[in-house]
């Protein structure tokens, strides 16, 4: 043990290299939820698929001994059950909020329902271990390096997803439209904007991310599935773009200090400090809310946030 | 047709359900279950003995309060999602101060007091959201929520840490003696939380329906703005409102507790909410339609146990029906919009 235990290299390396993990899931799922927020759709729903796409990637990686299937299976159930939400709340133009619990509810219900099915009370455990890849000459950078350039493809190609979707969002028409049609969804129509579209389009990109995400957190970060193992991340996602101020960059952030609050059990149990695990699992929970309160107090919601959109009617 | 108009919400709840139970049923065959024998066992077992009828109307205590909290927040227009914590804080207060008070106080007095330290537990929990949302207009859907977590951990620790009984090994509060509970209505195994339960619903209906608090809090349900060029105070409505809601769920927690499990243990959490909500909302947030909802709902987690016993089905099946109900029911809002 070295005279200052917080600076140990292992407590960084831990600490870093775990919250960069455990945050990936979290920010796939609030990059999606940043542009179907920004187009003016709160997707409650997110929570339920992030689920989903956990069952989904997990039983798939499990069957086919693939974790790029399991992958792909999380993004195909996120994409149909956005399917599923989009027509609900913006072709027939019921309450978000109501779909969105509803999605949830259902994804609760049907993934135990259906582990139960396929596995009795057993808990199987994905042999595969998670293949991480280690980026050579920056992977020796002491401190940081083992951390950040040793980890999962899932994890460089969301942390690559950053600059790419902020640049979408804010440096190209579409993204254009998408603020458009969440800001003033009438002017975008009458600009010859097609409204149900663009809004479909970030709906379909947010459930293909949060399916990933979910699936990265069952069969990346971890080898296995639980009932509501999700617990509440597709909340906090909401939250952190909530955070974020819609700002890819902000939401990254964001999702890092959730990482870090989660991936401090692990930290502190490497220094030995003994802490009651119920506050520290119950740390990222606190910190959502005061956060909320420090830094996105009276936040501007995009102006037609949560309302349906039809043609012809105030 | 008038007088037909005022059935359709109705129409449209039934014909989620039916539709629920449809879609379940498909699903249970896709996974090589037999349906008909699921149904079969769920309606008879759970409708049809007396085992059954009972535990149905014992379990619609605590959904009748939970629900009556949320249909007095979901008419102001707030989302209060986090009845699961405010439930657990209720209960587990209840569970602490419990057994030293039904030996102390005369029965009568003793149970009164719990019933509002559990109500006081439930609102204490709701002071957060609520003050952050009148303060701050922060969304009390992600506040309600993010409480919920942790209140499940807060609860947790206690019941393994300071209010631990340390007479026995798993983490449990002391055992309430069996003449310190809720006593039964006559002639039946049914304790008294149902009429607390009954009670709560219609005070919510009258309050909501003839008081200017009820008729302040649908205006801000219905358009907030007009609220406030009304000179309604907002803030005060709000804050009252979700209190309200948090005690209620946490009376339903003092219930299950004095009631039905006679004391708190660790990792136990019925998640009333996430059935509460779907129901409330078929019901069109009317307190009367609750009644026969409840029952229904009720039925379906008590029959839904029996017939995971009977026909191997998992208990789970229950929450898919929910879930189905609602999406169902919210597909149906537009169909109702159209034909009214």
């Amino acid at each position: 043990m070295e005279s200052l235990p917080l600076l140990s290299k292992a407590f960084f390396v831990v600490l870093f290299g775990t919250s960069l993990r455990a945050s990936t899931p979290l920010l796939l799922a609030a990059l999606g939820e940043t542009y179907t927020e920004s187009s003016g759709v709160l997707n409650l729903g997110i929570e339920g698929i992030m689920l989903s796409g956990a069952f989904g990637g997990f039983v798939v990686a499990l069957f086919t001994g693939s974790l790029l299937f399991g992958f792909v299976a999380g993004i195909f159930i996120g994409l149909a059950l956005a399917l599923i939400t989009g027509f609900l709340t913006i072709t027939l133009g019921v309450n978000q909020i109501v779909v969105g619990l509803g999605i949830t509810i259902l994804a609760s219900g049907m993934t135990s329902f259906l582990f139960r099915i396929l596995f009795g009370t057993r808990f199987p455990i994905l042999p595969v271990v998670a293949t991480k890849l280690r980026i050579p000459v920056l992977a020796d950078i002491p401190y940081i390096g083992g951390a950040v350039f040793n980890q999962h493809l899932v994890v460089y190609l969301s942390l690559a997803l950053i600059p790419v979707l902020h640049i979408l969002l804010y440096r190209t028409s579409f993204g254009l439209k998408v603020r458009a049609v969440g800001e003033a969804p009438i002017s975008a129509d009458a600009g010859g904007v097609d409204v149900a579209w663009v809004r479909f389009a970030c709906l379909l990109l947010g459930g293909a991310l949060a399916g990933l995400g979910g699936a990265f957190l069952a069969i990346g970060d971890l080898s296995f599935f639980v009932s509501n193992m999700t617990l509440g991340r597709g909340f906090i996602a909401i939250a952190i773009v909530m955070l974020g101020k819609w700002n890819p960059y902000r939401v990254f952030l964001g999702a890092l200090l959730f990482g870090v609050t989660q991936s401090l059990s692990s930290g502190l149990q490497v220094l030995g400090v003994n802490v009651r695990p119920e506050f520290i699992l119950m740390l990222p929970y606190v910190m959502v809310i005061v956060a909320l309160v420090v830094i996105a107090r009276h936040t501007l919601l995009p102006s037609a946030f949560g309302l349906p959109y039809r043609r012809g009617e105030k | 047709m008038p007088q037909m108009r005022r059935y359709v919400p109705a129409i449209n709840s039934v014909l989620a359900i039916l539709a629920a139970l449809a879609t379940g049923g498909i699903i249970l065959l896709m996974v090589g279950l037999d349906p008909v024998k699921a149904y079969y066992e769920l309606f008879s077992r759970g409708m049809a003995t007396h085992l059954g009828i009972t535990e149905t109307i014992i379990k619609m205590a605590p959904i009748l309060m939970v629900s009556a909290g949320l249909i007095l927040a979901f008419k102001a227009g707030l989302w209060n999602i986090g009845t699961d914590g405010q439930f657990l804080m209720g209960a587990i207060v209840v569970g602490w101060a419990a057994p030293s008070l039904v030996g102390t106080l005369p029965h009568g007095v003793a149970l009164l007091v719990l019933g509002l330290l559990g109500f006081l537990g439930g609102l204490l929990w709701a002071v957060i959201p609520a003050v952050l949302k009148a303060k701050y207009g922060l969304n009390e859907i992600i506040t309600t929520l993010m409480m919920n977590f942790v209140g499940l951990n807060v609860t947790t620790w206690l019941v393994k840490g300071p209010l631990k009984d340390r007479t026995v090994v798993p983490p449990q509060t002391p055992v309430i003696p069996l003449e310190g509970r809720l006593p039964h209505i006559p002639l039946t195994r049914i304790h008294i939380g149902l009429i607390a339960g009954i009670i709560c619903l219609i005070a919510i209906y009258l309050l909501i329906k003839r008081t200017t608090f009820g008729f302040h809090l649908r205006v801000l349900g219905e358009n907030r703005k007009a609220a406030i060029h009304w000179n309604i105070n907002v803030n005060r409505v709000t804050i009252l409102v979700l209190l309200i809601s948090g005690g209620l769920a946490g009376l339903a927690g003092a219930n299950d507790v004095l009631g039905i499990k006679g004391l708190f243990q660790a990792e136990w959490n019925p998640g009333y909410g996430f059935a509460a909500i779907p129901l409330v909302c078929l019901a069109n947030l009317n307190a009367l339609a609750v009644f026969p909802l409840a029952y229904f709902f009720s039925f379906l987690t008590v029959g839904g146990e029996l017939m995971s016993r009977a026909a191997g089905v998992p208990v789970f099946f229950v929450h898919v029906i929910e879930g189905l109900m609602f999406l169902y029911f919210a597909a149906g809002e537009y169909f109702q919009k159209e034909m009214g």
